[in-house]
This record gives C-alpha cells, sequence and structure tokens, in this order.
C-alpha cells in the first residue's frame, strides 16, 4: 500500500514562473561589471588609468580569440573527418598530428612558431642561396623570412587546439547512432551529402557544450601569446605594472576583465545551447 | 512487357559474407522478379538481414554478385546509382530526429533527386496522405508514435521513386497495437505491384502478400516456397520445426 500522504509530501518540480527559462548566471556577469565600474569610477587613479592603457589589448585578445576559433572550428572539423575516415593513411597523418600537439604544452608551440620556425626557414634559405643558383629568387625570400606576431600567435593557438576540438567533433560524429548514416546512403545520398545535412548537424548539437568550453579556455590561454610578442591584455598589463609599480592593482584589473570576458561568453554558449535542443 | 516481366531485377549469385570469423552469408543465390513479394524468414543470426543489406550495398559482400535492374553493383558509381532505386525501411526507423516529418521526406528528394522545393513538398503532402498521416507533416520524429514513425520511413522512401523497396523487419520495434497500420501501408504498396523484399515474421503479411518466402538458416537458403506451401507442407525438418516455434 503506498504511502499517499508522504507522495503528498515529496518535493514537487517548480511551477514553471515567469523567470522558468531565466539564466540567473547572468547576475555573476552583472556582478563583476558592476565592480569593475564602480573601480574606475570610485579610484580614477590607479583604475581608470590602467583600463585605458590596456583599451587596445583586449581588443587584440579579443581578436585573437575569435578568429583563432573560427580557424580552430574547421582545422578541428578536417582533424576530426580525417580520424574517422576509412583511407589508412588520412587517419594516419591526423592521429600523429593529435598524438603530437597533444603532448606538447602550447607554450612551447607557440614559442617554436615564433622563434623557432623562422630560423628554420631561413635555414633553408641560406642553403638554398649558397647551393642552388636557379632558386636564387626563392631563397631570398626564404633568407629573409620573418613572422608576423599576431599571424603567428592566431596559427599557434589554431594548431593546438584544433587537435582538440578534432577529438571532440570525432566523439560527436561517433555518437551518432550508425543507422543515421545508412539511411541516408540508402536515401542514395553521397558520404558527404549524408555528413553535411544528416550526421554533422545532429554531432554539433551534442558537441555544443565542450565546444563552447573549449572558446572559454581558448580565452584564457590566449594570454600565452603575450610571451611571443603579441600586445594582449595581459601584456600590456605588465608593461604598465613596470611603468607604475603597482602590481597589485594591476593584475586584480587584469584578472576582473578576464573574468568579465569568460563569464559573458560562457552565458553566450549556454544561450546557445538552449536554443538549439530538441526532442530525440 | 513478357520478356521484361520474366528478366529479374535483382539478381544474387553466390554471396557470401564474413564479419571477421563469423560466415554471416554462405553462397546465396536470389532471384527476384519484377512487381514481385518475397519474404525472407529465419531464425535471428540466420543472415537475413544481411542477405538484405547486401542488395543496396550497405554490406559489401566479400564473394559473389549482386545485379540490380541490370546494374551490377561492383563500381562505387553504381552503388548511388542502385540506392536511388532501391528503397530501404529499418527496424529501428531511423529518421532524422533533427528535421521535420516534411523535410525527413524532402531532403533526399532536393539534394540527390535534385527536384524544385515546390515539387517535393507537393510529394511529401502526398505520400503523407497515402500513409494515412498527413497532419504530422511539421511534427518532429520525436513526438510520433513509433507505428507513425515507421510509416514516415516508408514515405520518406518512395519519395524517391524506387523500383524495389526493401523492409528489414519493419514491425520488429513497434507495440503490437501499431504493427498493423505499418502492415496495411505494406499490403497497399504491394497491391500497387511494388517489388518488395521483406524480412519479416509477421504471418498475417506473409498470407496476405506474400508470393514466394524464403527459410534461411545459417547463412544459408534452405526452402524456397509458396505461402500455402510453407503453412500446409514444409518440405524440410527445419523449416517445420521453426515453423513450429513462431506459429503458435
Amino acid at each position: 500500500m503506498p504511502d499517499l500522504e508522504r507522495l503528498e509530501k515529496m518535493p514537487r518540480p517548480a511551477a514553471p514562473g515567469r523567470f522558468a527559462g531565466w539564466d540567473r548566471w547572468w547576475l555573476l556577469f552583472a556582478a563583476v561589471g558592476v565592480l569593475v565600474v564602480a573601480m574606475t569610477t570610485l579610484w580614477p587613479d590607479p583604475y581608470r588609468r590602467i583600463v585605458a592603457f590596456m583599451a587596445d589589448g583586449i581588443v587584440v585578445t579579443i581578436k585573437t580569440t575569435v578568429i583563432s576559433y573560427l580557424c580552430i572550428l574547421i582545422v578541428g572539423l578536417i582533424a576530426g573527418l580525417g580520424r574517422i575516415s576509412k583511407n589508412v593513411a588520412v587517419r594516419g597523418v591526423a592521429s600523429v598530428y593529435v598524438e603530437v600537439v597533444r603532448g606538447i604544452p602550447l607554450l612551447v608551440q607557440l614559442m617554436f612558431i615564433y622563434y623557432a620556425s623562422p630560423a628554420l626557414v631561413q635555414g633553408l634559405g641560406n642553403y638554398l642561396l649558397a647551393n642552388v643558383p636557379a632558386l636564387r629568387g626563392a631563397g631570398e625570400s626564404l633568407a629573409n623570412f620573418s613572422i608576423n606576431p599576431q599571424v603567428g600567435a592566431i596559427f599557434g593557438l589554431t594548431f593546438c587546439y584544433g587537435a582538440y576540438v578534432g577529438e571532440i567533433y570525432r566523439a560527436g560524429i561517433e555518437s551518432i547512432p550508425r543507422g543515421q548514416m545508412e539511411a541516408a546512403r540508402s536515401l542514395g545520398m553521397s558520404y558527404v551529402q549524408a555528413m553535411r545535412h544528416v550526421i554533422l548537424p545532429q554531432a554539433i548539437r551534442t558537441i555544443l557544450p565542450p565546444l563552447g568550453n573549449e572558446f572559454v579556455a581558448l580565452l584564457k590561454d590566449s594570454s600565452l601569446v603575450s610571451v611571443v610578442a603579441v600586445a594582449d591584455m595581459t601584456r600590456r598589463g605588465r608593461e604598465f605594472m613596470s611603468q607604475n609599480f603597482n602590481p597589485l592593482e594591476t593584475w586584480t584589473m587584469v584578472a576582473l576583465l578576464y573574468l568579465l570576458l569568460t563569464v559573458f561568453a560562457a552565458r553566450i554558449v549556454s544561450y546557445v545551447e538552449r536554443r538549439s535542443s530538441y526532442v530525440r | 512487357m513478357c520478356a521484361e516481366a520474366a528478366e529479374p531485377i535483382i539478381r544474387i549469385r553466390n554471396v557470401h559474407k564474413w564479419f571477421g570469423q563469423v560466415h554471416a552469408v554462405r553462397g546465396v543465390d536470389l532471384d527476384v522478379r519484377r512487381g514481385e513479394v518475397v519474404v525472407i524468414i529465419g531464425p535471428s543470426g540466420s543472415g537475413k538481414s544481411t542477405l538484405l543489406r547486401c542488395i543496396n550495398h550497405l554490406e559489401t559482400p566479400d564473394q559473389g554478385t549482386v545485379v540490380v535492374d541490370g546494374i551490377p553493383l561492383t563500381e562505387s558509381k553504381n552503388i548511388n546509382k542502385v540506392r536511388e532505386e532501391v528503397g530501404m525501411v529499418f527496424q529501428q526507423f531511423n529518421l532524422f530526429p533533427h528535421l521535420s516529418v516534411l523535410e525527413n521526406i524532402c531532403l533526399a528528394q532536393r539534394i540527390v533527386k535534385k527536384r524544385e522545393r515546390k515539387q517535393a513538398i507537393d510529394i511529401a503532402h502526398d505520400l503523407l496522405a497515402k500513409v494515412g498521416i498527413p497532419e504530422k507533416a511539421d511534427s518532429f520524429p520525436g513526438q510520433l508514435s513509433g507505428g507513425q514513425q515507421q510509416r514516415v520511413a516508408i514515405a520518406r522512401a518512395l519519395a524517391m521513386q524506387p523500383k524495389i523497396m526493401l523492409f528489414d523487419e519493419p514491425t520488429s520495434a513497434l507495440d503490437p497495437e501499431m504493427i498493423t497500420e505499418v502492415l496495411d501501408v505494406m499490403l497497399d504498396l504491394a497491391r500497387e505491384g511494388m517489388t518488395m523484399v521483406v524480412v519479416s515474421h509477421e504471418m498475417g503479411f506473409v498470407r496476405a502478400a506474400a508470393k514466394r518466402i524464403v527459410f534461411m538458416d545459417e547463412g544459408t537458403i534452405i526452402e524456397e516456397t509458396t505461402p500455402e506451401e510453407l503453412f500446409t507442407n514444409p518440405k524440410q525438418e527445419r523449416t517445420r520445426q521453426f515453423l513450429s516455434k513462431i506459429l503458435h
């Protein structure tokens, strides 16, 4: 005999009220925002000066992150498709890429691209100049090769994150039941058509949460590009500190600005996620 | 006309299929003529689904030939051509969950047959009426019952105007009260003269529509017979044993 009275007392799911779909984490964003505004208003020196000094760095950080992320989505898709390819050579190349990149710290990869890779290309150019007269033009341009810090940073972030995101794509594609591909193929679609219209649209909904996490992680890891001559938020913060000798105030403000960006990004990610769910 | 009718639309010769160490299909020969309804029965693991999937190359035979409507399935170009002519209905429906019912039926029409949007939608509405759920065009698969989903799957396959329809246990994943609605659609198709190869144990359908029954066990065809023969006088002992288990 079920205890009806106890069932009555069980907590019930709250009735959908006016704020049912409202994401309360926006409050954290608002709180951090208010804190930053209050600090810059109440103590213009040094906080307003710090923000003004770093304004271009904020732009660089956002630009680097967004451009890299767009490139990463493409490189990751190629890596992910390569990892599940039936072609042994394609799968091999993709797998080696993923394993190598995941085994080397991002900071070291950035250093390699900025410092080591120009030396490599210049060395090749000098070799051509000395030994292959026919390729004199190519040799000269290679010997004078230098890398734009911004481009190098975006390339480095893309190279590294592409491997991780590739694994996310792979997991997402493999999570779609085999029957979906079979149904699409049995209707006469090619592999590419089935991927594009049937598998990927479903896989992307599944992997939106990890993809969003990668964006937030990338935003934070973009601070590493400050060591390869990119004037992002972190580098500008360090410059301000060394000019004014106020580490506590500087790094507090830098940390708060990063927090503001990441909390905002996380909210956008969560919004997109909820918008794109569907009944299975 | 007569010559064409006599020529089999599906010709399977000496087909073998291994899955690792498992020899799933062991040298099967089978002809299906135009407008014929062939039902394949047999215990689970007897290779009937694998054989069916060899017809549109969802499984590649390791040995032997499959010729569909005069097109041998050897080159990958031919495979897509054949798949356009062969519709398939699966046990698990395999509707595309991210698309509405209408979009499910229109997608392949648009990108494979390159039909105009309007034309594809008209065909989809006609087919939904034919399978008895015209009001579900804007629903999503997750909102439909199993029987409704399977009828959408049939409409989706028919939209490609196939010459042959393959059914892989189309009612096995359905609740009992939904089986009839799917079988009725299949019976209509059979009456219209569609060539059908069906893996199913629905003896009601066998009685009403099957022209030929193929009994498979352990990867080979044990017996090919008519429904009347099967129920009254099966020749093989193995067939008799199997029937006594499924007819109760």
